[in-house]
């Protein structure tokens, strides 16, 4: 559980002394009112679609996912075996809360949601992934996204 | 995660992060986060609960609007419900285990638990069950060639250690599906306790690993000891 009491050993001695890269600067984007934001999603859960290749170990690559890619030709393919698929298996949102974003756009709580989503290996060094980012970066540019949820597992 | 929001918002879009280990975000200190008590695997808090889900995503949604950062990290205030147990949850009813060996009171017990596996298909829509390519009905036999040394490699994957992976992976979905196919939604200490110390399947992954790391194959070895198992379940 998230309550790091919770956690069982040894696992919560991994996730507490899991590395954490630091920065020299903070950037911090100021912007529109919520209600005319566009979201996209960024998952570490390196969902892939059925069928195709799962994430290689220690892979620095972003995939994209359609917002309309159907729940059923999603699967997480993160090495992890330290977080809890039940939830996942029951309801995507859990991780990917693709349709409650289409109901706070539909309620103009945010302004929209995007057409493209992102995912990624979590468990992959931050430094192996450079490209991903100015790739996810050059794609939100082009749909006009200028909000980023991001979803760990 | 937390370092790719920061990455993000160099590149110039507002970003907000859900955490699950409030001490990761504190280290890393992502422009904006939202920790919830959630168990990891679950960012948005709680499956089948789309007004709980909604509530956690507007109140991280909401942190794009404030302008006192840099570094934002608030605490979501409910407990997911799914944190607890459910007394009313009943473990699925399958065969106990007879009088033949671990690979054939396994076949057993997942013939046993295919209606229930539909039932779950229809129930949620979908199938987590997939990553290996594979049908349920070979599961058994792949894992008898790999408990007899060989090293088989199935198709669309690289090698034996990721077949095997991928393969144990779609035993655990299948499981949690079944576990969740009819009555009350189960906490997710429920399903891996029931899983884990109750079915035949829990065992034979227990064997897969054991024969993994024993292997001569290094790579199979490597990920047999780190991935087939969570840590606290493998004795």
């Amino acid at each position: 559980m998230a309550y790091t009491q919770d956690i069982p050993q040894p696992t919560r001695d991994v996730v507490l002394n899991l590395p954490c890269p630091s920065f020299e600067t903070a950037p911090f984007v100021a912007g529109l009112p919520l209600a005319q934001r566009r979201v996209a999603i960024v998952s570490s859960a390196a969902l892939i679609r059925r069928g195709d290749k799962p994430f290689p170990f220690g892979s620095g690559e972003c995939r994209q996912i359609a917002a309309d890619t159907p729940p059923n030709d999603l699967l997480i393919s993160h090495v992890s075996t330290n977080f809890d698929r039940s939830g996942w298996q029951r309801d995507i949102n859990v991780v990917f809360p693709i349709e409650r974003l289409r109901e706070l756009a539909a309620a103009g709580v945010i302004g929209g949601v995007a057409d493209t989503h992102y995912t990624v290996m979590g468990s992959t060094d931050p430094a192996e992934m450079e490209e991903a980012v100015a790739q996810i970066a050059g794609q939100l540019r082009q749909e006009r996204i200028d909000s980023v949820l991001l979803s760990p597992v | 995660m937390c370092a790719l929001a920061h990455k993000l918002e160099e590149q110039g879009f507002a970003t907000v992060a859900l955490a699950s280990i409030r001490v990761q975000a504190e280290r890393t200190r992502p422009p904006r986060a939202l920790w919830t008590a959630a168990p990891m695997g679950r960012p948005v808090g709680e499956p089948s609960d789309a007004a709980f889900q909604t509530r956690v995503l507007t109140a991280a949604l909401r942190l794009l609007e404030r302008t006192d950062g840099p570094v934002i990290l608030e605490d979501f205030p409910e407990i997911p419900p799914g944190l607890t147990d459910t007394p009313d949850w009943v473990a699925p009813a399958l065969p106990l285990p007879g009088r033949y060996g671990l690979m054939e009171n396994w076949r057993t017990e997942l013939q046993a638990a295919m209606p229930l596996w539909h039932t779950a298909q229809a129930r949620f829509g979908r199938t987590s069950v997939g990553l290996s390519g594979t049908e349920p009905s070979s599961w058994a036999d792949f894992f008898v060639s790999i408990l007899a040394g060989e090293l088989p490699v199935l198709a669309n994957l690289d090698t034996t250690a990721l077949s095997v992976r991928f393969v144990c992976d779609d035993v655990k979905a299948f499981y949690g599906e079944v576990a969740q196919a009819v009555g009350p939604k189960p906490s997710a200490m429920q399903v891996d306790t029931w899983f884990w110390r109750q079915t035949v399947a829990g065992d034979v992954l227990r064997a897969i690993r054991a024969a993994a790391m024993a292997s001569e194959n290094n790579a199979l070895k490597t990920v047999g000891g780190r991935f087939f198992v969570p840590a606290p379940w493998v004795a």
